[in-house]
């Protein structure tokens, strides 16, 4: 169950600001920047979703990413839908897919549920890798932007674009909130802390598994969209399982199971990889080597890392306070 | 209200429950006793369906639930606590004892709302919190309490779901014979409607609760009847008391 | 085609080749898991490491030598890595192991690129095992079949250390039950070390083998990897009959998809592994019963 800290809320507040005017001064390429941190960050809440809260460790959310892509593209070129509800129609795509896999994968855990949903994305690759319908090889272009200049609004304009899709991160991140506040994200936290409990209270488990799959799937599928219209243009490699790896190691380098720092995780990823690419070729190596000190010292990426140092600081009288919840209803909000 | 009849289950060549038939009425208060390794722990997870059984049936209520699994048994009303512990360490005890209720009442799915903010969830876990004797420490985590309330919340919990019949599983080992005392009068204390299966070790402690006594030995059933006809039973002493005042 | 006996021998063979090469990779990557719990992705970065230090002595002083070399080079590095990471990881789930692993495949991957840099190296095979065997009435390459023996006696070897040894008792204790192996006055940590230096020496000689028949490059450690999982996770982690029959699986399940049925053949391996994980999730010979 995922709760506002004042900590998230600050966090969130100054990213938010940072973002704007970031957005509102900066040339074509810190835009382009902007963008890639926003759709990345859409699909790490997703991820967080289900590996934080759920403890369902994906390897399948980077296909996930790419079969909203490739829905999007096939519905807004080839069965010539309007963009918004090609962008729809590929985020219930990316739902279905990702309620069947969950549902497949639920019975499995640890190690092989992380093995199932490898295997899941890697079959999801190369199908389209092989499949002339989709490209294959060369992938698919002329994926349309959506046309908002009824609202006033130029997507094909790199500053409008860039806005429409950290709008769309903000209303990603409420929907995951909402989600993981509802009786759902209750039970998930439940299945998280004793699958057993929860099954001779009487729960129908996988099902509440594939639920919180599907919705991460929906997400997923609107970072797909946003790609595929970001770039204009969609190959395999979309879907390759090292999407997915990064995508987990962004959870990590932010902060599992807690929303926030994925987001922050995501901005530090991005940004740190065209600062690194700026002055050297092997990017791997330092992302490589973070990633190894971040999980060996066992601190909850950059945000839980932040969060147990204000915790420790505030004293464990206050950090005892803002745990109770309990059922004082959502006065934290 | 929960009968079973032939009840049986092996391990390869070990036979752990051997032929097990029980019946026990609406309220009634039963208490299983056994030395270790007498498949108590093995008959309750046959009864709830963690385990399945090689043959024989289950019935609840009337109704013949040997094949269905853990969850739809939980919701005609089997519930069960457990020895070891299987509560939400993270979560405090108001939100164990309302996702144990929300799971009862329907509301485990639910994506319109919080279901710990509905206001029947509420009423059961105020409910449920004074009947085990919680309603002080509500707020506090589960990993900050002590074990005693810990105990006291795996009954509690097990009570949320509003059950017809609740399994105990050892409900005081490891707490003190003061403690085990007053929690078995805690345990007098709830609804008398309410049918109680209990795995108890300690004989006296048994006799606090028990309406009638079954006795187990190598899986097999070899007493079933009252408290005071198990007291007296010199068989019972030789293969069952002597047994554990050994070990 | 088909009715053509060659044919069937022909792409046996490849099978077989294919097998072998991912049993030797796979075994020590499978016994480390069923001994130690560890989920080393790093695996088939330290067989593209393998190639590379076999190409580099090849080119120096000939394949003999780099066959040598290459995997006491990896079981070298086996030793670092074993010290300076998976000992402080061995009690983290397999999340945290997953991760640092991956990390470890980054770094290795930039690493490579720094020392042989990102041109594709090749070895040239000597003159023995060069050329071309008739039989059967078909010609088959010569190195190849000396893959498919190599690992046959790999398997040989193991399969009897494992079942005739003193050692091979300790790591058949060791991943039945760990804790009780301690308790039996089994060095249980020395026991790790060996197992995995001998893990990571039987990939560099994956590495070496595969070198002449692919070329050398850095993400070839990266494409092996996936075979690897899928060959451990359908045999079941931690069983040496596990890594054998998940070989044979993969390699001719994947050998005759690609020429009988090519439009499936990619997807046909996943879908295989799905299904086990579905219907038998511990594997087919899981090692613990």
């Amino acid at each position: 169950m995922f709760r506002h800290t004042p900590l998230r809320i600050a966090t969130l507040v100054l990213l938010g600001a940072a973002a704007i005017l970031y957005g509102l001064n900066a040339e074509y390429f810190g835009l382009e920047i902007l963008t890639e941190i926003a759709i990345l960050a859409i699909l790490v809440i997703a991820l967080d979703m289900v590996a934080g809260f759920g403890g369902m460790v994906s390897l399948f959310h980077g296909a996930l990413m790419g079969i909203g892509a490739y829905g999007f593209t096939l519905l807004a070129t080839k069965a010539g839908v309007a963009p918004l509800p090609a962008m729809i129609g590929a985020m219930a795509l990316g739902g279905v897919v990702g309620w069947i896999v969950g549902a497949i994968c639920a019975r499995t855990h640890g190690i092989y549920f992380i093995m199932a949903t490898l295997a899941f994305g890697q079959m999801a690759y190369s199908y389209i890798f092989e499949s002339s319908f989709f490209g294959g090889d060369d992938g698919l272009s002329g994926a349309p932007r959506l046309d908002l200049s009824g609202l006033g609004i130029d997507l094909n304009d790199s500053r409008g674009f860039a806005f429409f899709a950290l709008a769309l991160l903000l209303a990603a991140y409420l929907a995951a909130v909402a989600i993981l506040r509802s009786g759902l994200g209750r039970s998930v936290t439940g299945i998280l802390h004793s699958e057993q409990r929860m099954r001779a209270l009487g729960l129908n488990v996988w099902r509440v598994k594939a639920a919180i799959f599907g919705l991460s799937g929906v997400l997923a599928g609107l970072a797909g969209t946003l790609a595929a219209q970001h770039i204009m243009y969609v190959s395999p490699g979309l879907l390759a399982w090292t999407v997915s790896g990064e995508a987990l190691v962004v959870v990590i380098l932010g902060g599992l199971g807690t929303l926030v720092g994925p987001v922050v995780g995501a901005a530090f990823f991005v940004l740190l990889k065209h600062e690194v690419s700026a002055h050297t070729t092997h990017w791997h190596l330092v992302v490589g080597v973070i990633l190894i000190a971040v999980v060996m010292s066992r601190a909850n990426g950059i945000f839980g890392w932040l969060e147990a140092r204000v915790a420790r600081w505030q004293g464990r009288t206050h950090a005892a306070k803002t745990g109770n919840l309990a059922l004082e209803g959502d006065s934290d909000a | 209200m929960l009968e079973t009849r032939n009840l049986d289950k092996r391990f390869g060549a070990i036979h752990v429950t051997r032929d097990v038939s029980l019946k026990l009425e609406k309220g009634e208060r039963r208490v299983i006793l056994g030395p270790n390794g007498a498949g108590k722990t093995t008959l309750f997870n046959q009864l709830v369906g963690e385990l399945s059984s090689d043959s024989g049936s289950i019935h609840l209520d009337g109704e013949d639930v040997t094949g269905l699994s853990v969850a739809k048994r939980a919701r005609r009303g089997l519930s069960r606590s457990y020895q070891k512990n299987t509560l939400f360490d993270g979560l405090t005890i108001a939100e164990n004892l309302g996702l144990a209720a929300s799971v009862a009442q329907g509301h485990a799915t639910s994506l319109l709302r919080d279901s710990l903010s509905r206001s029947e969830v509420r009423e059961t876990v105020a409910e449920v919190a004074a009947q085990v004797d919680l309603a002080p420490v509500l707020d506090a985590l589960v990993s900050e309490v002590s074990y005693g309330i810990r105990r006291q919340l795996e009954v509690g919990v097990a009570l949320a779901t509003r059950p017809k019949v609740i399994l105990m599983d050892e409900p005081t080992s490891g707490v003190g014979p003061e403690m085990a005392h007053g929690f078995h009068k805690m345990l007098n204390d709830l609804p008398r409607d309410l049918t109680l299966l209990i795995i108890e070790h300690d004989m006296d402690l048994a006799f606090d609760v028990a309406d009638t006594i079954t006795v187990l030995n190598y899986g097999e059933v070899v007493f079933d009847g009252l408290p005071e006809a198990a007291r007296n039973s010199a068989m019972l002493k030789e293969i069952y008391l002597g047994s554990w005042e050994d070990a | 085609m088909t009715s053509d006996p060659g044919f069937w021998i022909l792409q046996g063979l490849n099978a077989l080749q294919l097998s072998m090469l991912l049993f030797l990779l796979s075994v020590g990557l499978t016994v480390i898991f069923g001994l130690m719990h560890f989920v080393n992705l790093a695996h088939g970065a330290l067989y593209a490491l393998g190639a590379y230090v076999a190409a580099s002595v090849a080119a120096a002083v000939g394949y003999w030598p780099a066959l040598i070399a290459a995997p006491l080079a990896v079981a070298l590095v086996g030793v670092v890595l074993y010290g300076g990471l998976i000992k402080r990881m061995r009690k983290a789930g397999p999340m945290s192991q997953v991760l640092v692993t991956f990390g470890l495949i980054f770094a290795m991957l930039d690493l490579t690129r720094i020392i042989w840099g990102d041109f594709a190296l090749g070895i040239d095979v000597p003159q023995i095992l060069s050329g071309r065997a008739a039989f059967l009435g078909i010609e088959y390459p010569i190195y190849r079949l000396f893959i498919i023996a190599l690992g046959g006696l790999a398997f040989v070897a193991l399969t009897l250390v494992l079942s005739r040894t003193q050692i091979g008792a300790m790591i058949r204790a060791g991943v039945d039950n760990d804790e009780m192996a301690a308790c039996l006055g089994i060095n249980v940590e020395k026991l790790f070390f060996i197992v995995f230096c001998v893990g990571c020496g039987l990939a560099g000689l994956a590495g070496a083998i595969a070198a002449p028949l692919l070329s050398v490059t850095p993400d070839m450690g990266l494409q092996i990897l996936i075979p690897t999982l899928i060959v451990i996770v359908i045999g079941g982690l931690g069983s040496l009959q596990g890594a054998i029959a998940g070989s044979l699986i993969y390699g001719f399940v994947q050998t005759f998809g690609a020429v009988l049925a090519p439009q499936l053949a990619s997807v046909l391996i996943y879908a295989l592994l799905a299904a086990v994980l579905v219907i038998k999730p511990a594997g087919l010979f899981p090692a613990k019963g």
